[in-house]
């Protein structure tokens, strides 16, 4: 009998003991409110993919002061997996996170969040066509996703050709009148044109191999950048390069070639939209009116692989993410439009994407 | 990484053979109140196979308390290895003092079980139940068994079950969220013959609510204003799995010196990856999954003479993964995103032999051999042409390794070992790899045995290193490393009363050209040489067991390591702060301990296990 209370008395310790090892880590909601400062730079830091660690910086250019997961500490909750870009627009910043399938809209002043959209199958861009209508492209879809901002909701479909689920893949946006153009780049090779009336894609160009980013100048022309492939892709590899297009006329204007094996990415405007900015393992700049591509980089590679790239629209400022390792805190370091070094700061791990209040 | 905190699996009912069979019941006071065996103090001479080496083995007892544990699991509460999962049935591997998974060589009845791909084995795959012997080889010790274990090294094994005539075993384990593990066992035997049939079938739907402090639920007014918020309770549906496992042994044993074996195990497995709890999508129309079919075989011969024996093995290996990412793009048809394949056959050769020269030498050469054939299909695209393509890589690959060693025992307390061991991969050789172990008693008394030891080892490529698409990277050069251990152990006791054993042990590695897969400005990832890492620390491990009364059995095992495994790289921009600090995902200190109570046929069992944060 005595065994059999010490048993007893056993079980009850046990279930004790499994009752307190919970243990949770609660944030506290902090107060921001950065409406005072003339402008601000948010910094997209995807994190590593599948670890839910990604994060969103937030740097005043005027005091030259960061501040490190803004998102996380306004709302008490985590960002997500893989923030992959944002776009502001009348006050609020709508955060894509890819690998959560949803887009956070924030007040771009407390960093709150005020709604998100979600029902998203592998979310990258979003761009405004309206108040009422936005476009978010995505990879592993052949769908172009219309969306309402002012109620949160999927409201339909652009069907891309050519593309299945398993090899869809839209990324960048920009508009010229009525009409919306999109680089299509994982395995393909096109520049779509789409009708924003009908939400219809109209009209389609054939580039290089996996175009990796699009602009819009000052001038009416975009332009895109394809990586070529790699080396064993079905798809091909070829030498890289930057294309001028006529938006008007949606015709290739120049090819600027890059030598083979290069992988030129993230093609940018400054704020009158007159300079081109890239990165080609060193950081390019270009007159859009150029002829020919420059032989000399405006930023000399550091020894590292540079992964975003931005240029403040007021002060024409050039800021450069490097990732490091990917897996450590990255570094933006800023430029002035001369190339003199003036602040470099600390962000979250894989700073890729920026957006300029 | 997560801290593993203070976790407790109490495995209050350790009642273990709920059902046996042909067995014959005595009086009714001892079969129902059971027979406490008193301690027995086994003494043999330290064998010189052993000389130098750091050693974990695990007993039976340790094996099988929980048999619904995966190998993961007992690794994890058992040794001061890292053991990396997400949860029961999903991805786990094992590293030692601060090297990665692929650094760690894994065998299964002598056959290597990492994926040929990945380099890693998956221990969530390897049920207790179908192993017998398992023992982890510490660094340097593992050069006497295989070559590319620069951490170390699991051997895994199964054994005759000694039966004598028909025998079955059922066991069913019950468990939270509508979780059920089976576990059937035949066994058959006689003097020659020894016949087992295993089965494990593990399944759960793995559903249960939790409250998620990830995300925050929004709550609207009619002008889509957010006028509340709340951290929602979730609902997990997406990690489901069943794991079926079959393992056929057959022995035969000639009693004149010749043994036969045959080990035949079967793996079918099909797991949902749960969803981030990050993660917005509706669980209802993603579909993340994995399955795996793998079959592995085994055909042994030894014969054992009284100064030499040779052995010969043969085996095959043949493994199907399938990852399959689908949604529902609203037709209510799960359509595929990612529809990954991969086929692996490897066959697998091994000749040895062992050669006594008295009694103070031993030699011992073999050779290894596994051709590898993997096909891997990774994505479905539309060329430019508009014809369809497969993204995805078929290659072959032999490897061969072979060692010879002396182990001499010049004085009973002295025992020296020489290994020198040779790789060939692809077409490229190693060059030599030497080891030197050397251990000696201090003192009998307490059995105070010193081990010291020191090897070079290199590690190849696995083949996605070399030629994933997109990102494989055939120019990688392989991983190399020099070890050196320094250890001492003793071993005291009272008959009946109590015993106490511990070790404590130096090591100090250095590995060059460590392989990591970093992105490219492409968008894809591919594996560089980039580090030189100082791995170094102290591996502790102790025993107790006391009998404080009759019926009464106490017993505390414990590990403890600190593995500072430190970056010496160059910094890869003037930014980089990681070069002379820990690795990223390696704990530096990491600790198990477990208790417990015996009262009879009644055990207690307290487990608790801590890897530190980084």
């Amino acid at each position: 009998m005595k065994g059999r209370g010490l048993i007893g008395w056993l079980m009850v310790g046990v279930l004790m003991m499994s009752t307190s090892c919970m243990k949770w880590e609660y944030g506290l909601e902090e107060e921001f409110d950065t409406s005072t400062s003339a402008e601000g730079l948010f910094i997209c830091n995807e994190g590593n993919f599948q670890y839910g660690n990604s994060t969103l910086s937030y740097y005043d250019p005027i005091t030259e002061s960061v501040q490190n997961e803004v998102f996380y500490r306004a709302n008490a909750m985590k960002l997500g997996d893989v923030a992959q870009s944002m776009t502001i627009r009348d006050g609020k910043g709508w955060v894509v996170v890819n690998n959560s399938h949803v887009v956070f809209a924030i007040d771009i002043n407390t960093f709150r969040e005020v709604g998100r959209i979600t029902n998203l199958t592998s979310p990258r861009y979003m761009h405004f066509v309206s108040d009422t209508k936005a476009y978010i492209t995505q990879l592993w879809d052949n769908r172009i996703f219309i969306v309402d901002p002012s109620r949160y909701q999927v409201t339909g479909y652009i069907e891309c050709p050519g593309m299945t689920m398993e090899s869809g893949s839209t990324e960048q946006m920009v508009q010229y009148g009525k009409y919306v153009y999109v680089n299509c780049w994982s395995y393909q090779n096109r520049i779509l044109k789409i009708d924003t009336e009908t939400d219809q894609v109209v009209d389609e160009l054939v580039v290089g191999i996996q175009p990796t980013s699009l602009a819009l100048d000052c001038n009416g022309k975009l332009w895109t950048l394809t990586d070529g492939g790699y080396e064993g892709s079905p798809y091909g590899h070829e030498a890289p390069s930057l294309y001028r297009i006529d938006a008007e006329s949606f015709t290739i204007e120049q090819q600027f070639r890059f030598r083979f094996g290069d992988a030129p990415s993230e093609v940018q405007l400054n704020g009158t939209r007159d300079r081109l900015y890239w990165i080609n393992r060193d950081i390019w700049e270009m007159d859009v009116t150029a002829d020919r591509a420059p032989v000399r980089p405006f930023l000399p590679d550091n020894g590292t692989i540079y992964y975003g790239l931005t240029v403040c629209p007021r002060t024409g400022d050039v800021y450069i993410a490097d990732a490091i390792d990917y897996v450590q805190p990255g570094m933006i370091y800023r430029y002035s439009r001369e190339g003199k070094l003036l602040d470099e700061f600390y962000v979250g791990i894989t700073p890729g994407a920026f957006s300029w209040k | 990484m997560k801290p593993i905190c203070r976790y407790i699996l109490s495995t209050l009912l350790s009642l273990l053979p709920t059902l046996m069979v042909a067995q014959e019941s005595g009086r009714r006071d001892w079969s129902t109140r059971g027979i406490s065996i008193p301690e027995v103090t086994v003494s043999a001479a330290r064998t010189m196979k052993d000389i130098g080496t750091q050693q974990t083995s695990f007993d039976s007892t340790t094996l099988k308390e929980n048999i619904a544990l995966s190998m993961a699991d007992v690794l994890t509460y058992n040794s001061s290895i890292f053991v990396k999962n997400y949860g029961r049935a999903t991805l786990s591997t094992v590293a030692f003092r601060g090297t990665s998974p692929s650094h760690t060589q894994v065998s299964w009845n002598g056959m290597k079980i990492n994926n040929p791909m990945l380099g890693m084995t998956d221990f969530s795959m390897i049920p207790s139940y179908f192993i017998d012997d398992a023992s982890l080889l510490h660094g340097t010790s593992s050069v006497g068994e295989t070559g590319g274990g620069l951490g170390g090294s699991v051997k895994l094994s199964t054994r005759p079950a000694a039966a004598r005539g028909f025998g079955v075993q059922y066991i069913q384990g019950v468990g939270s969220f509508r979780t059920f593990d089976e576990f059937l066992r035949l066994t058959y035997g006689n003097k020659n013959w020894q016949v087992s049939t295993r089965a494990v079938y593990s399944s759960s739907p793995n559903e249960y609510k939790y409250r998620n402090h990830d995300k925050k639920e929004n709550v609207y007014d009619s002008e889509m204003n957010i006028i509340d918020q709340y951290y929602p309770i979730e609902r997990n549906r997406s990690g489901s799995y069943k794991d079926l496992h079959l393992l056929q042994e057959v022995y035969y044993n000639t009693c004149r010196g010749d043994r036969f074996g045959l080990n035949a195990w079967y793996i079918n497995s099909n797991r949902e990856l749960a969803m981030l709890t990050t993660d917005y999508g509706d669980d209802t129309e993603f579909d993340n999954r994995q399955r795996e079919q793998t079959f592995r075989g085994v055909l042994s011969w030894d014969h054992l003479r009284k100064d030499w024996k040779v052995g010969a093995k043969a085996g095959y290996i043949y493994t199907w993964m399938a990852y399959d990412y689908k949604r529902d793009p609203g037709n209510g048809v799960m359509t595929s995103m990612t529809r990954s394949r991969s086929r692996v056959n490897t066959f697998y050769g091994r000749v040895d032999g062992e050669y006594y020269i008295g009694e103070k030498w031993l030699l011992t050469a073999n050779l290894t051999a596994h051709q590898h054939i993997v096909e891997s299909r990774d994505k479905n695209i539309i060329r430019q042409d508009g014809d369809r393509a497969i993204v995805g890589y078929r290659k072959g690959r032999i490897e061969l390794s072979g060692s010879v060693s002396a182990k001499w025992r010049p004085i009973e307390p002295l025992g020296i070992v020489l290994v020198l061991r040779e790789e060939m991969f692809g077409r490229e050789w190693t060059p030599v790899i030497p080891a030197l172990f050397v251990d000696g008693v201090l003192s009998k008394r307490g059995n105070v045995v010193a081990k010291a030891s020191v090897s070079r080892n290199f590690r190849f490529p696995s083949l996605n290193d070399l030629y994933f698409l997109p990102g494989g990277n055939p120019d990688l050069r392989k991983e190399s490393g020099w070890t050196y251990d320094v250890g001492v152990s003793f071993a005291v006791g009272r008959e009946k009363l109590y015993s106490l054993s511990g070790s404590v042990n130096w090591f100090d590695s250095r590995v060059k050209d460590w392989i990591i897969w970093l992105p490219t400005p492409k968008g894809f990832f591919s594996p560089e040489n980039v580090k030189d890492v100082h791995a170094y620390g102290v591996e502790m491990k102790a025993d107790l067991e006391v009998t404080p009364a009759t019926d009464w059995n106490l017993s505390l095992n414990g590990t403890f390591s600190w593995t500072p495994s430190i970056n010496c790289g160059e910094p890869r921009t003037p930014a980089d702060k990681s070069v002379g600090k820990q690795l990223p995902y390696v704990p530096e200190f990491s600790s198990s301990v477990t208790g417990r109570i015996g009262w009879r046929r009644w055990t207690f069992t307290y487990k608790w296990c801590y890897y530190s944060e980084r």
